[in-house]
């Protein structure tokens, strides 16, 4: 194979290949495109229903509204009952400094600023310690509790939240998430009684 | 050599994990559970079947210079499609695995492949190394996601094996018990190899 081989021989190889690889990726982007949109749609969407269960029928609209606070943005779904009177709202927000980095939250929080139930939306944290954070037994702290009426920091930090076995910066950070929630609730209900 | 000969030697002989101790960085990375280790196992599969056979196909149009070049990017069409694809139809298993699957470009499992055996072989035996590369491989990330599921959370294969309770050995899950996993892995696939290769 060591026959001497032309300088244009090779840039038309290299540039067919090439070619050939965008066209084919082009086409699988255009079919894939759609589904996956869908699917990262979808799976917010349930979210919502998740978080705002207990608030039984609930409407809201497809794509979620954006609210920008002073250190930090989060995205929301505004949530009206039968009568068209605001219900509740999810909010997502970015949960700062997990194990792996942020990770997106979606809370829950009745009208009264309950907060209702999370869930985590995509995140890094390790499995098997970290991603416990999405079970019953670590959530069901957060059920009720209001910015007030909670010290928003995990125990060691002395806060009022148990942290998870193992994984207490996942779950500051989840704490932080929860409380970043609760700080966009408050600032969209000033917003509202004005 | 027959084609059964040749699927039990990927399994244990020159299994690209065990026997070659290639691509270790996503088995270690990507088998904290035996789901997750089959669904990496399974896009690599397919990756290394895909790219063996087109470059098979290649093999006497590509210049020897620009071979490397050339197979990283028939290797990284595929894995974007991969990505893509999973992203449109195992939207669950991508969201836990999504950070691994990019990284199968890089995985030497798939180029030392595409080097030594589908540039030099024809289409239908680059394709069945592809494939027996990719079970062995899919085979032993299985095995080992199964040790860590087990050990560091009772659970396999989302059923749980012991009582919640229990306490289980959480340090399996983390990165070291990956090390610990597969270091009693080899000494087992090795006698195994050795048995089959004839108590040498």
């Amino acid at each position: 194979m060591d026959k001497q081989e032309s300088g244009i021989r090779i840039i038309g190889v290299l540039v067919l290949i090439a070619f050939f690889a965008a066209a084919l990726l082009a086409y699988v982007n255009k079919i894939t495109r759609d589904p996956i949109a869908r699917n990262m749609k979808e799976e917010t969407k349930r979210a919502v229903r998740i978080v705002l269960n207990t608030l039984g029928e609930i409407h809201y609209p497809d794509d979620p509204a954006l609210k920008k606070l002073n250190d930090f943005e989060a995205r929301y779904f505004p949530a009206v009952g039968k009568d068209s009177a605001l219900v509740g709202y999810a909010i997502i927000v970015k949960a700062p400094n997990g194990f792996g980095g942020d990770f997106d939250l979606m809370v829950g929080i009745d009208s009264t600023g309950k907060v209702l139930d999370t869930y985590v939306l995509n995140h890094k944290e390790t499995p098997g310690l970290g991603d416990n954070m999405k079970k019953e037994d670590f959530k069901k702290q957060f059920r009720n509790r209001t910015l007030e009426n909670t010290k928003w920091m995990v125990k060691k930090d002395g806060g009022d939240i148990d942290a998870l076995t193992a994984a207490t910066i996942t779950s500051r950070a989840f704490t932080s998430g929860v409380k970043r929630a609760l700080l966009t609730f408050k600032a969209l209900h000033k917003g509202k009684q004005k | 050599m027959n084609v059964k000969e040749k699927l039990l030697k990927s399994f244990f002989v020159e299994n690209p994990v065990t026997g070659l101790l290639l691509g270790l960085c996503p088995t270690l990375a990507t088998t904290t559970s035996a789901e997750n280790g089959l669904g990496m196992g399974l896009a690599t599969t397919f990756v290394l079947v895909s790219s063996n056979v087109v470059i098979s196909l290649l093999r006497n149009v590509i210049p020897n210079r620009v071979r490397i070049p050339s197979f990283i990017v028939v290797i990284a069409t595929f894995v974007t499609i991969v990505d893509m694809g999973m992203q449109a139809t195992l939207y669950d298993l991508h969201k836990t695995l999504g950070l691994f699957i990019p990284l199968i470009v890089v995985n030497c499992i798939i180029l030392g492949r595409a080097e030594a055996f589908a540039s030099k072989n024809n289409l239908w035996d680059s394709f069945l190394d592809g494939l027996f590369m990719g079970l062995g491989f899919t085979f032993s990330l299985f095995i080992l996601g199964s040790v860590r599921e087990i050990l560091g959370t009772g659970n396999w294969l989302g059923m749980a094996l012991v009582p919640g309770d229990w306490s289980t050995i959480l340090v399996f899950v983390l990165a070291p018990g990956a090390f610990l996993s597969l270091g009693f892995i080899l000494v087992g696939m090795n006698k195994i190899a050795r048995v089959i290769e004839g108590g040498k």
